[in-house]
């Protein structure tokens, strides 16, 4: 397990990343956490010519607010996200999510930025930015381009960054939401077999609006349920609706069977998944928290 | 009649033996100061990296390594045919009975066999290096049908392994008593079903290791090993290398973990000694993880098909299990495992048995020991069946144990299995157990859970461990390469201490720790005062190594025996220079005292001894004292895990709410190495019953998961707290009334386990049958309950 030789560059500012990403011609990759890249260049499984670090570069790393969004580095480390007073009042479902992901360890190189590039189908950054309507801002030498997170991700580990962008910052809107994440693992912080994350806005009246539901696990890439969420906006998540909310989540996925669970038991967990954590909404919603 | 070991009269000095002590190896191991294989960097090292076989079966048409010996930096490039001739294939230290030795070689000799044998060994100044060369070697491989699944592997058209043979059933031992179909016949309530035991890993921390160092001027072969048994490693070696052992020297400092299957030689440790010997140079390879899945032997998997009978009033009639071990492709030099027969029969008597093993090869990694040996397997089967036969008959799980314990009067018990069980109350560790878990609470919940929709249960799991072995004598009649006792030298140095020299390496049962507490006791010095020199062949008496629970029980009868003339060695020489009848001297605390009144230092007596210049007539110089001890019996360990868990017959999802473990290991020589033995075993019990597996897909016959990625090992996180509790009975056949420790963990958790989740789910009738018990296993049976409804 150790890898094929490559060159080693290490990047000071976005720009000069940028310009070394040109030159190796989609023959590069960006080092940042490098949980996901590390062992996939000890295993060999890739081999690229190029590792650019990008590490010193700065300015990458910072939790903005600015006006009904926050601005989040694409090198902000997953334990800065678990901790930041910022995120834990205006974003609390990426605090609360990014303890689903690896361990301490892992959440204290891993970036948002590499989860997002990696786009592991399972993986519970890219579920969080799609359930939160999150805008992924990228970057190349031609310059800046913002896509939705819905449609950033293209395939297991395929995204719409060409070879010679990168992820500079994440962009999440922020409203008077409620928001949920419910996950089935084989074990503490391991691959989701599925999960599943739900923001609403409440309603005066009991009811919510804008209800966004997003399942990771059983599909190439992590999807927003565009029926169920659809269905859901403008009920007060009475039972039976949440019941075919889960139908329509589950007539949405295409869930892989793999060693962690078969593509059959990832269907049985997806309505129940989508109901536990609606209702897990709504008893937040009840206690007047987040 | 038992033999019962010949005891000293009362000791009356101070023990140390029974103290709660903190481990002497923790101040290193902690600290990251232990000294693991890499640690060692010597000048001139070189690594070691394989080409290894990528099918389940391949025959090599050619291979092609002319672009990695170009390679800069590349030292050496093997090929089959180079050390073939030169190595003789791998001995088996414990060969299965009447069963044909298949021994491995060091490289696959014109087909490999399983994903993952070694094809072409590479040496290069790095190990990055010699990987890149690896990548560069061009092997044609032609794939040859194979077989992956153990019941496959029997039938008529099955691929066979080795040809020669003409089947792929390595051997069938039977072994019975009474008549157990007419049992059955008898019996009025007969279970019985198939159950299939998962594969799993031992996972050590370290990986198998290797440094060899070949200096051609003084002809020494040095290795460093990362083995349970360093003076059988160098035996295996000398024969495999064809070296006489004197040039070969095995050393083994810290083992990072072990289990069973860092025991013998494995291909690898062959190879990087003919690169050391070839290139005069130390070569190491340090196994990484993705290598570990697909070379270091494998363990468990078996199908069992088991059937119990009963009577209405709860005897057990009847009891049978044929099963078929997955051994892999090869025999491992302690593969496959032995005691899902000899220990079938568990805590319970009854009159009538069979256990028939069946030794299967397939196109997989070979199955090595590991901690339990066959006996997680047979007790998980026997005590998930005994709890179906308990609810058939409307008969408490707890009432039907007992009814069919083997008593404590009724010892000496010689199973039909082949055991001689040498004492134990095994009732007084269900009923602590019981006890401790609150079991009438339990059903009261249970009860009041179920009208409320959810579902607790709570479940037990009984077993009678097999530790140490009974004798060389025993192991001589089973052509066992080794034997069964343990020898060490005990020598005082001139600080006023004594150093204990032995064969068994610290691959993390304490010892360093517990044989200082032994030593101590006897000598009468403080544990302080006793260092352990263990793992360096040059220097430490031929011996067997750590294994099989035994450690203990052998290494403390040699360090008795040792200690004891060392002592009465001082004492004789303590006499002469005080100029008192020795009768009078009294050593304790590191001080000999007469009872006339001089004194003099245990340093000074030693002191004297090494100069000799004071010495009584006819005494040698020197105190130190060589001594062998040979068990006479096993020791039979024992007890019962209880749990407690609540199902989700929704989604299957499970919690384990409460893990209990009550055990009997006779005499404890320190109750905290105990309690961590049984933390380790218990976490790698439940690892292999509610997580790991590892899985071969049928199709392409390819090894699904075989990295960290994919194999769940359980994190301390997914673990329940562990309550532990113990009753005490001192083992007559034993030094100090020991008995092991090191596997009981592993054996009875999943049993209780699965005996909790049938018991929650007995509302739908579930019957659990096999491991691991995954959430996906719990809502399959539920679901295929419902259809059938």
């Amino acid at each position: 397990m150790k890898p094929a030789p490559f060159v080693y560059e290490r990047a000071g500012s976005v720009e000069e990343a940028l310009a070394m990403l040109q030159r190796y011609e989609g023959d590069a990759r960006l080092l940042a956490g490098g949980q996901s890249l590390v062992p996939l260049l000890n295993m060999r499984l890739l081999m690229p010519s190029a590792v650019i670090d990008v590490n010193d570069v700065p300015g990458l790393d910072e939790i903005r607010e600015e006006g009904d969004e926050v601005a989040i580095g694409a090198l902000t480390r997953y334990s800065r996200i678990e901790w930041s007073p910022t995120l834990v009042s205006r974003l609390p479902l990426l605090t609360e999510t990014v303890r689903y992901v690896g361990d301490r360890q892992v959440r204290t190189r891993g970036t948002l930025g590499g989860s997002l590039a990696h786009a592991d189908p399972t993986g519970e950054m890219p579920l969080a930015a799609i359930a939160l309507g999150a805008t992924v801002v990228v970057q190349s030498q031609a310059g800046r381009r913002a896509v939705p997170a819905e449609e950033f991700f293209l395939g297991p580990y395929y995204t719409v960054l060409e070879p010679e962008e990168m992820v500079v910052e994440v962009r999440f809107p922020v409203r008077r939401t409620v928001s949920a994440i419910a996950e089935h693992a084989r074990r503490h912080g391991d691959f989701a077999v599925i999960s599943v994350a739900a923001v609403g806005e409440p309603n005066g009246d009991g009811g919510w609006k804008s209800v966004r539901v997003a399942l990771g696990g059983v599909a190439d890439t992590p999807i927003l349920a565009v029926e169920a969420s659809a269905l859901l906006s403008g009920t007060s998540l009475e039972p039976d609706v949440v019941a075919r909310a889960g139908e329509m989540a589950l007539a949405a996925a295409d869930p892989p069977t793999d060693v962690r669970a078969s593509a059959d038991y990832r269907r049985h967990l997806i309505p129940i998944y989508v109901r536990r954590t609606l209702e897990l909404l709504q008893t937040r919603r009840s206690e007047g928290a987040r | 009649m038992t033999e019962i070991v010949e005891r000293q009269t009362e000791q009356t000095r101070k023990s140390f033996i029974g103290q709660r002590r903190t481990r002497v190896e923790d101040e290193r191991l902690v600290r990251g100061l232990g000294r693991f294989v890499d640690d060692v960097d010597p000048p001139r090292l070189v690594h070691m990296a394989l080409v290894r076989c990528p099918y389940p079966r391949a025959r090599i048409v050619s291979i092609d390594a002319s672009a990695a010996r170009a390679l800069p930096g590349v030292l050496e490039v093997l090929l089959p045919e180079d050390v073939l001739e030169r190595t003789d294939p791998i001995t088996i230290l414990r060969p299965i009975p009447d069963a044909p030795a298949i021994m491995p070689r060091a490289l696959a000799d014109g087909e490999a066999l399983y994903e993952g044998q070694p094809v072409v060994s590479v040496c290069a100044v790095s190990r990055y290096i010699a990987e890149d060369a690896a990548g560069l070697i061009e092997v044609e491989y032609e794939p040859q049908p194979f077989v992956v699944d153990v019941l496959k592997a029997i039938e008529d058209d099955a691929p066979i392994l080795h040809e020669h043979m003409g089947t792929n059933v390595v051997v069938t031992n039977p072994r019975g008593d009474g008549d157990p179909e007419r049992g059955f016949e008898e019996s009025d309530v007969v279970v019985e079903d198939t159950f299939s035991i998962n594969r799993v890993s031992g996972l050590p921390m370290e990986t198998r290791a290797i440094l060899a160092d070949w200096t051609p001027g003084v002809k020494t072969l040095h290795v460093r090993a990362s083995t349970q048994a360093p003076h059988l490693f160098r035996r295996q070696l000398a024969q495999s290398l064809r070296l006489p052992e004197a040039d070969i020297r095995v050393t083994c400092d810290d083992v990072g973990g072990a289990f069973g299957l860092k025991l013998g030689i494995f291909a690898e440790d062959l190879l990087a000694c003919v690169h050391s010997m070839d290139l005069g140079r130390p070569v190491k390879w340090v196994e990484d993880r993705m290598e570990f899945f697909r070379g270091a032997t494998q363990a468990r998997e078996s199908v069992h098909q088991a059937k119990l009978g009963v009577s209405s009033d709860g005897l057990i009639v009847s009891y049978t299990n044929r099963y078929y071990v997955d051994a892999g492709a090869h025999n491992s030099p302690m593969g496959s495992p032995m005691l899902s027969s000899l220990m079938f029969q568990g805590p319970y008597k009854f009159p009538n048995g069979y256990v028939e093993r069946n030794v299967v090869l397939t196109n997989k990694v070979p199955v090595g020991a590991y901690r339990g040996y066959g006996q997680p397997e047979g007790s998980f089967v026997r005590e998930v069946l005994l709890d179906r036969a308990a609810r058939k008959i409307e008969m408490d799980r707890l009432e039907i144990r007992r009814k069919n314990f083997i008593r404590p009067d009724d010892m000496p018990w010689q199973t039909i299995g082949g055991a001689k069980y040498d004492s134990g109350d095994y009732r007084a560790c269900l009923d602590m157990a019981a006890e401790t878990i609150g079991y009438e609470d339990v059903l009261l919940r249970q009860a009041e859970a179920r009208a409320d929709g959810r579902y607790v249960g709570v479940g037990f799991g009984c077993y009678v461990e097999m530790t140490g072995y009974p004798g060389s004598k025993f192991l001589g009649k089973h052509n066992a390469q080794y034997g069964a006792h343990e020898g060490v030298v005990v020598r005082a140095n001139r600080s006023g201490g004594v150093d204990v020299y032995t064969g068994v390496p610290p691959i993390g049962q304490s010892t360093e720790t517990a044989f200082g507490q032994v030593a101590a006791t006897v000598i009468g010095l403080d544990p302080g005062n006793v260092r352990v020199f263990a793992g360096d062949t040059h220097g430490t008496p031929v011996n067997t190594g750590s294994f099989a629970s035994r450690t203990l029980i052998a290494g403390s009868g040699a360090i008795e025996r040792a200690g004891r003339e060392v002592r009465e060695k001082a004492l004789r020489v303590a006499a002469h220079m005080l100029d008192v009848p020795v009768e009078t001297l009294e050593l304790e605390d590191s001080v000999i005292t007469s009872t006339q009144g001089p004194r003099i230092t245990f340093e000074e007596v030693a002191l004297n001894a090494f100069y000799a210049h004071r010495m009584p007539e006819g005494e040698l110089p020197g105190l130190e004292a060589t001594a062998y001890y040979d068990p006479i019996s096993n020791a039979f360990a024992y007890g019962t895990a209880a749990a407690i868990v609540e199902v989700d017959p929704e989604s299957g999802e499970f919690t384990l709410e409460r893990f209990l473990f009550v055990h009997d290991c006779g005499t404890q020589v320190n109750p905290l190495l105990v309690e961590g033995q049984l933390h380790g075993g218990i976490a790698q019990a439940l690892g292999a019953a509610l997580f790991e597996e590892i899985v071969y897909d049928q199709e392409s016959g390819q090894l699904v998961n075989g990295s960290m990625i994919d194999y769940f090992m359980p994190t301390a996180a997914d673990l329940p707290r562990i309550e532990l509790g113990h009753t005490e009975v001192a083992s007559p056949v034993t030094p100090f009334g020991v008995r092991g420790i090191g596997e009981s963990g592993t054996i009875p958790p999943g049993a209780a386990v699965a005996n909790a989740l049938a018991d929650a789910l007995s509302p739908f009738g579930v019957d659990i049958n096999r491991l691991p018990l995954t959430a996906e296993y719990v809502w399959r049976l539920l679901a295929a309950k419902q259809a059938a409804r």
